[in-house]
């Protein structure tokens, strides 16, 4: 177990860049770069051990109690 | 000088070491183990402040962490430190104390006015007044209001205190050292468990020391001291006592102030005052014991009425009797204990019970003892201002609504007992959503939300027995689960008396004809009739009755008065307490030392200090720092009596005539391998990577994804597949993990690896005409014409016999070099720079000139580059690649970035090429508009142009591409300052760019 | 309703204060409103108080899911300015400051708004340049802005670290002397007075659940006490602005954060002005009881929770220190958290949307509180006339689309960097 000073905030891990030279939508973009869910209760969500190995990382974790209930590798698919 | 109300061999002071100290001026002793508050009142002083509203004389409530209103101004060491309460300072040889929120004087205290005009201020009395006429608001009430405030005086001088923090991992953290704290920690030691045991008090025993119960054949003080005796000699136990757990935070991590010297006359060298515990625990046992609460009755504020349950402590602790002729008033057995300590010693106590006919084991021998008891008989008021002289006492009717006869009864001292108020703020803070518990008219924890147990009085149960069985086997139970040992630990036989049920009781009605006040929250001058009031207006829920009233909101944070204020809304709401609900308990238990929690990042170490290898000989050169970050940088080096305009103006000028050398090591450095390097500098920069050739660096812009600039830096190609990235000071940390993230979270097909090498690598920027001179001289062996190291070129070469990377790139507009050796070597390539450079007249150049060096080239830095800008505004247009995408490209069409009016650099020089235009100043089309005056676009930098010997600036300005040739005004308010301005390009010095690359 | 006066004071005095009105009734919800207000915080109070007030519209319900004040409004540090650069929030915060400085007569209801001045420390030179871009818009925006030197600073706030041992010295400040602060809970609550006398229903205990709209249309919302037909509904519930939004199936350009504030124990007075520490986020100020108020940092994650934690609290006073060291001394004696609305630019929105007669007021980020009189005024005037006012102009949701943004900091949409 680490310290939370260790480690960074990323964001919404559910936000998917838009491919590279996609066309896409202005709404879709938007969707991208700006619009969050930002829901009460489990979010999954996008940390760096910053002050560590500098790894990113995805964090399963209740927004309204703090519980972290699952963490995944930044590869990996979240189902 | 004799202490008339201590009694001879009775407590656990130590009556050899006698110590002196002062209250309000006076002289008075006490002894090795007292609290200031103990030793105070065995010389009889009961008066010890005022309250905050009505400033009414106010004394003793408490012994502990619940006292409501015992609060001193102390001294020690030199320093003075406000809100102290009496019964948590521990005496000390020397200490000195003094009254607060009273003037002149504790004793005849001006501010009491307001008691007598009490009727005019109830409940959000401020709310509704002090509003005319308008203006007396501004200049006289709220004045006036604000001189009113605070409780004791900060000292404004700095703390020169040392504060530690600890970081901590265990089995069972423990909060509270009393039967059932032991019992847990005994339990779980024996299992070889990691065991922290916190006590908040100097003695540990919690409720054993003032309890008369028999554990294990012994006294339970005695059993209690065993124990502690025993678990401080196990290597896996530590106990701590004057350790406060006041926050018990997410993920079972809890925090924990210790009090390592308050209790000293000075805190010892090398240690500190307090310590700051972040203890992570797998399992949480909350014994944090019962604090008792009050009945409430009129003038229950007076000095000398207190809780019964620290009467006894006084007497039984520190052999101190709170009075010699005490009353004692109570709806449950308890107060009996602390009668029968008062009998024992030979004082006579009266006992009004509101109950019918209670029985139980402890009246009857109460009653044996010969106690003189009353049921069904209340205290109406106290009597006395600064300090009870009688009660008047009336018989109550059987459903407490009626009064009989009021009768007065000499005392001095009340001591009020109305049942017992488990303290649940730990699991309350865990998440824990607490529960009403009818049978004992108080909340408890409810289901567990973290890994916590709340066991004993904290959890409601106030056996001994039963508290020694759970904790025992509970102790034993998450051990177990811990360390897989299975230690049998019996559990002693319990001696105690059984007590009979309390009465639901705990406000007595007013007499007829009488408007008493009637206090719920002591500090704070809550009283009963301002609940009232706040409920008849409307403000019902219990956080408006908080709000309107400040129930509960003042030092003690209602430890005494939350659940009586609860019981009262619920009356008169008709709503059961639950349904009331109670206030949030958040952390801090109790008021926790700023400093403690701060720690040792104080003064210069707040923030690291980064230092560049070549630190010391800037600082042996006259350096002047500037703060870059939390970098130091040269500033300027001063010569003689130079200002910074002077010498920043002496040192450009030498590198645009002759040759500079500038401290770089600060700029970012990134390591970028991998085959995949340049498709992902492709990705990152607005322009073209993937054919930039091995030996080549280039200038690069990069966007976040909304479009605007984030950082700019050159990265060089220095092998195949090696790439050494720049970035600006201030962007370093960031752009690192920028790139992480997108090589690992967004693409990581990509096959490279990014480090930060800042640090690696000590840079030195040599720069003007004959810079080319002083590189020859440092790599003679090294083609380094225009040929041989072109511009934007890069070589390796060997500098006296030190590797070192040379890269042609400019900032300043010259023909300028960057050399960067490994940092061990950084000091000792500047002085080579140096004694080569004498020849060409080399001087070094500071932030100062490197700012106007790049001003006057129209080079953009971070007051340009300021969050807020595009490539386009930046004049970086011609770095965005129309063909490749890029991260942010596709924020670039918005409509705002793309208007034909959109702001863009420009340079801006006075009309009258003499004044400097403030920096932060803004460009209007008429400087005598009214106002909001629109403003077209603002002054980013300035300098003085040493090329043109003139103020030239830098500004970014709407539609600014057209406006080259307008005049306009700069205009300052701040400074008082309209200047006549005409716009120019922002390339004002070699706008072709012919000497970077000569 | 009784005024409030000397007069009526006095008489009440006399009979023992047990003659007060009710601050606001405790109404059933009707079955239909002209309006209905969702978030019973201040904003939600004042938009309700300006419909009524500015354009006579009363049949006005709010709809509070817990008791009203006890969102943002009961848990800021109540800070009032109006220092901005940008002249969105500039010219919008000066509106405000008009209202704020009559409120108290306005509303009948002492909000104790006082006008102590606050100042923005800066520890460099480039700093002070940032600073000076800031003022001088202020004053070019008609808005009061002073330069303090290290002289002037030091002659205002003394106990600041103006000594050797300092890590950032203080090169001097921006100063906004007709900043100050008010009495938070007052504010919602003489609000809601005035508003409930002018018959608008304020509806405690009532969750809202759900939106009934059809072909683009708001036709009312369903709450835990029952469907309620309106014309218009507004939303005001910063903080929860994302949770009702899903059930409009809006995805908006906000995110949820947890700010931490605490307040020391009481001391006599030793602070006069709102003081921000320039080398990190820091910032105090005493109130009228003694307590010093100081805040800081965001926790930094999404979170619903008013629960923070210790080491950004642990942070937030380490700045402290560094910029008063004196602070050491005191004791934290409470603490809390609240619920941030935090847009990616940093500043509000205040608009209509693509469902007809559904209006917006939301992400707030920090600066909810100073904003609650002009917030009000100009949703109300938006709601009640089908269009922004150009107070409120530049606050639109499209700014996201179109890339007229107003960002204050330049820190973009990484919303948990504070």
């Amino acid at each position: 177990m680490r310290p939370q000073i260790e480690f960074s905030y990323g964001g919404d891990a559910s936000v998917k860049r838009p491919e590279l030279n996609k066309e896409i939508s202005d709404q879709e973009w938007d969707d991208f770069v700006y619009n969050r869910k930002s829901l009460r209760g489990k979010h999954l969500e996008l940390w760096q051990h910053i002050s560590g190995c500098r790894q990113w990382i995805k964090v399963e974790r209740d927004t309204a109690t703090h519980e972290i209930f699952k963490t995944f590798k930044a590869d990996e698919e979240v189902a | 000088m004799s202490q008339d109300f201590r009694l001879d061999s009775v407590g656990l002071i130590n009556r050899d070491k006698k110590l002196s100290f002062k209250f309000n001026g006076k002289k008075y002793f006490g002894y090795e183990g007292d609290t200031l508050a103990s030793a105070l009142l065995a010389n009889g002083v009961h008066l010890v402040g005022r309250s905050f509203k009505y400033h009414r004389p106010r004394g003793f409530f408490g012994a502990g962490v619940d006292e409501p209103y015992a609060i001193v101004q102390l001294y020690r060491n030199n320093e003075t430190e406000p809100n102290i309460k009496a019964t948590e300072q521990e005496l000390f040889d020397g200490l000195e104390a003094k009254s607060v929120n009273c003037w002149p004087s504790v004793n005849f205290d001006i501010g009491a006015i307001n008691n007598f005009l009490k009727i005019f201020l109830p409940a959000g009395f401020y709310y509704k007044t002090f509003m005319w006429p308008k203006s007396f608001w501004y200049r006289i009430y709220e004045p006036f209001i604000r001189k009113a405030a605070g409780l004791g005086v900060a000292s404004t001088k700095h703390d020169k205190e040392r504060y530690e923090h600890k970081y901590e991992y265990c089995d069972l953290l423990i909060a509270g050292s009393g039967p059932s704290g032991l019992s847990s920690a005994y339990a779980a030691a024996k299992n070889g468990a990691k065991v922290i045991l916190a006590e908040d008090k100097p003695r540990f025993g919690g409720s054993l020391l003032t309890d008369d119960v028999n554990i294990g054949n012994q006294s339970g003080k005695d059993w209690a001291e065993g124990i502690i005796a025993e678990l401080k000699t196990m290597p896996n136990v530590v106990v701590k006592n004057r350790s406060q757990i006041f926050g018990y935070y997410d993920h079972n991590m809890l925090v924990m102030s210790e009090k390592v010297s308050d209790h000293l006359p000075k805190t010892k060298k090398y240690h500190p005052n307090k310590r700051l515990w972040y203890i992570r625990a797998k399992e949480v046992l909350i014994s944090s014991g019962s604090i008792e609460r009050p009945i409430v009755f009129g003038n229950n504020d007076t000095p000398g009425v207190m809780l019964s349950s620290a009467a006894k402590e006084y007497l039984k602790v520190y052999g101190v009797l709170v009075g010699k002729n005490p009353l004692i008033f109570t709806n449950n057995d308890s107060g009996y204990e602390t009668a029968i300590e008062f009998q024992k010693h030979g004082v006579q106590p009266t006992v009004l019970d509101s109950r019918k006919n209670p029985e139980s084991e402890i009246i009857d021998e109460a009653k044996s003892l010969g106690i003189n008891i009353k049921n069904s008989y209340v205290v109406v008021a106290a009597q006395g201002y600064k300090k009870v002289k009688s009660a008047d006492v009336a018989s109550i009717s059987d459903d407490k609504k009626q009064l009989g006869k009021i009768e007065n009864i000499k005392c001095d001292c009340i001591c009020v007992s109305g049942f017992w108020t488990p303290s649940i703020h730990l699991a309350s803070q865990s998440g824990n959503k607490t529960k009403f518990k009818e049978e004992i008219d108080a909340f408890v924890p409810g289901i567990s939300k973290q890994q916590e147990t709340t066991l004993g009085a904290a959890n409601g149960v106030f056996s001994l027995e039963e508290t020694l069985q759970t904790s025992f086997s509970k102790g034993s139970e998450l051990s177990k689960k811990i360390t897989g040992n299975d230690n049998e630990v019996s559990i002693p036989n319990v001696v105690e008396k059984k007590f009979s049920k309390h009465d639901k009781f705990w406000c007595v009605p007013l007499p007829a004809g009488k408007n008493y006040k009637r206090f719920l929250d002591f500090q704070n001058d809550v009283a009963v009739s301002d609940i009232e009031i706040a409920l008849k207006e409307g403000y019902r829920s219990i956080e408006h009755v908080k709000r309107y009233t400040t129930l509960g909101m003042a030092t003690d944070q209602g430890k005494t008065s939350n659940l009586n204020g609860l019981q009262l809304v619920s009356e008169i709401e008709n709503k059961i307490v639950p349904a009331v609900g109670h206030t949030t308990f958040r952390p801090p238990y109790t008021p926790i030392s700023i400093g403690a929690i701060v720690g040792r990042e104080v003064g210069k170490h707040s923030k690291p200090t980064r230092k560049s290898p070549m630190h010391a000989w800037h600082e042996k050169n006259n350096a002047v720092f500037v703060d870059a970050g939390v970098w130091l940088r040269p500033r300027y080096y001063k010569r003689g009596n130079e200002n910074l305009f002077e010498g920043s103006k002496r040192e450009a000028k030498n590198v645009r005539t002759n040759v500079g050398v500038c401290d770089v090591t600060t700029l970012g450095k990134i390591d970028i391998k991998g085959p995949d390097a340049a498709e992902l500098l492709n990705r990152v920069y607005t322009n073209a990577w993937l054919k930039l050739p091995v030996g080549k660096a280039r200038y690069g812009v990069m966007l976040r994804e909304d479009g605007i600039v984030m950082d700019d830096g050159t990265t060089t190609r220095i092998s195949e597949n090696h790439y050494h990235m720049t970035t600006t000071t201030a962007q370093a940390a960031n752009v690192l993990s920028h790139l992480e993230y997108y090589l690992q979270l967004v693409w990581p097909e990509l096959n490279v690896n990014v480090v930060s090498t800042t640090e690696q690598w000590a840079g030195a920027a040599i720069a003007g005409p004959k810079s080319r001179n002083v590189l020859q001289k440092l790599f003679p062996n090294l083609d380094v014409s225009n040929e041989g190291l072109p511009f934007m070129g890069y070589l390796e070469g060997d500098l006296f016999g030190v590797k070192a990377r040379i890269f042609r790139i400019s900032f300043s507009g010259e023909l300028a070099y960057e050399v960067n050796v490994e940092s061990d070597n950084g000091n000792f390539m500047w002085e080579k720079i140096m004694e080569v450079g004498e020849d060409f007249k080399i001087q070094p150049y500071g932030t100062e000139a490197l700012s106007t060096l790049r001003i006057e080239m129209g080079h953009v830095a971070g007051s340009e580059l300021d969050g807020r800008t595009i490539p386009y505004d930046n004049s970086l247009e011609g770095l965005v690649s129309k063909k490749k995408d890029f991260i942010g490209k596709r924020s670039l069409q918005r409509s705002a970035f793309t208007a034909e009016d959109r702001q863009k650099i420009v340079g801006v020089v006075p009309l009258d090429k003499k004044t400097s235009i403030p920096e932060g100043s803004h460009l209007v089309k008429d400087d005598k508009a009214p106002l909001p005056n629109p403003k077209l676009g603002h002054i980013s930098a300035s300098c003085w142009s040493v090329e043109y010997d003139n103020p030239f600036s830098l500004a970014i300005l709407k539609d600014g591409k057209n406006m080259i040739g307008e005049k306009l005004f700069a205009m300052s308010p701040l400074k008082n300052k309209v200047i006549p301005v005409e716009i120019v390009s922002s390339h004002y010095v070699d706008p072709k760019g012919e000497r970077v690359r000569s | 309703m009784q005024k409030y006066s000397i007069f009526n004071l006095v008489k009440n005095a006399f009979s023992n204060h047990q003659n007060w009105d009710l601050a606001w009734k405790d109404p059933e919800p009707k079955e239909e409103y002209d309006v209905v207000i969702i978030g019973g915080g201040g904003h939600g109070l004042a938009t309700a108080y300006y419909l009524a007030k500015e354009h006579n519209i009363t049949k006005v319900a709010i709809i509070e899911k817990g008791w009203i004040g006890g969102g943002n409004v009961g848990r800021n540090t109540t800070i009032i300015r109006s220092n901005y650069m940008h002249d969105e929030n500039g010219l919008f915060s000066e509106f405000g400051m008009d209202l704020w400085r009559k409120m108290s007569q306005d509303l009948n209801y002492n909000v104790m708004f006082s006008p102590r001045g606050i100042i923005n420390l800066a520890h460099s030179d480039a700093q002070m340049n940032a600073y000076a871009r800031r003022g001088n818009s202020m004053r070019l925006n008609g808005i009061d802005a002073v330069l303090l030197n290290r002289e002037e600073v030091k002659e205002i706030i003394p106990m600041a670290d103006f000594s050797e041992n300092v890590r950032f010295p203080i090169f001097g400040g921006l100063m906004q002397p007709s900043a100050g602060t008010a009495r938070h809970d007052a504010v919602a609550w003489g609000y809601a007075r005035q508003a409930d006398d002018m018959g608008v229903d304020i509806i405690q205990n009532c969750e809202v659940i759900g939106f009934d709209v059809s072909a683009g249309k708001i036709n009312g919302i369903r709450t835990s006490r029952g469907n309620i037909k309106a014309k218009k509904v507004g939303l005001c519930v910063a903080g929860s602005t994302n949770i009702l939004a899903e059930k409009l199936n809006m995805t908006l350009p906000i995110e949820t954060h947890l700010l931490q504030a605490c307040v020391s124990e009481p001391v006599k007075p030793v602070l006069d002005s709102v003081v921000t520490f320039g080398a990190g986020h820091f910032y105090i100020s005493q109130s009228d009881k003694g307590e010093m108020v100081m805040g800081g940092d965001l926790d930094g994650y999404n979170s619903y929770a008013q629960r923070g934690n210790l080491p950004t609290l642990q942070h937030v006073l380490t700045e402290g220190i560094a910029m008063m060291p004196f602070l050491s001394k005191l004791k934290m004696l409470r603490t809390w958290g609240g619920i941030m609305d935090m847009s990616m630019d940093g500043s509000p929105i205040i608009d209509k949307t693509h469902i007809d007669g559904l209006y917006l007021n939301c992400g707030w980020c920090y600066g909810g509180f100073k904003a609650t009189p002009a917030s009000g005024w100009t949703f109300a005037h938006t709601i009640a006339q089908d269009r922004v006012h150009e107070l409120n102009a530049g606050y639109s949701l499209n700014r996201f689309n179109t890339g007229h943004l107003i960002d204050e900091k330049g820190l973009g949409t990484k919303t948990w960097i504070s």
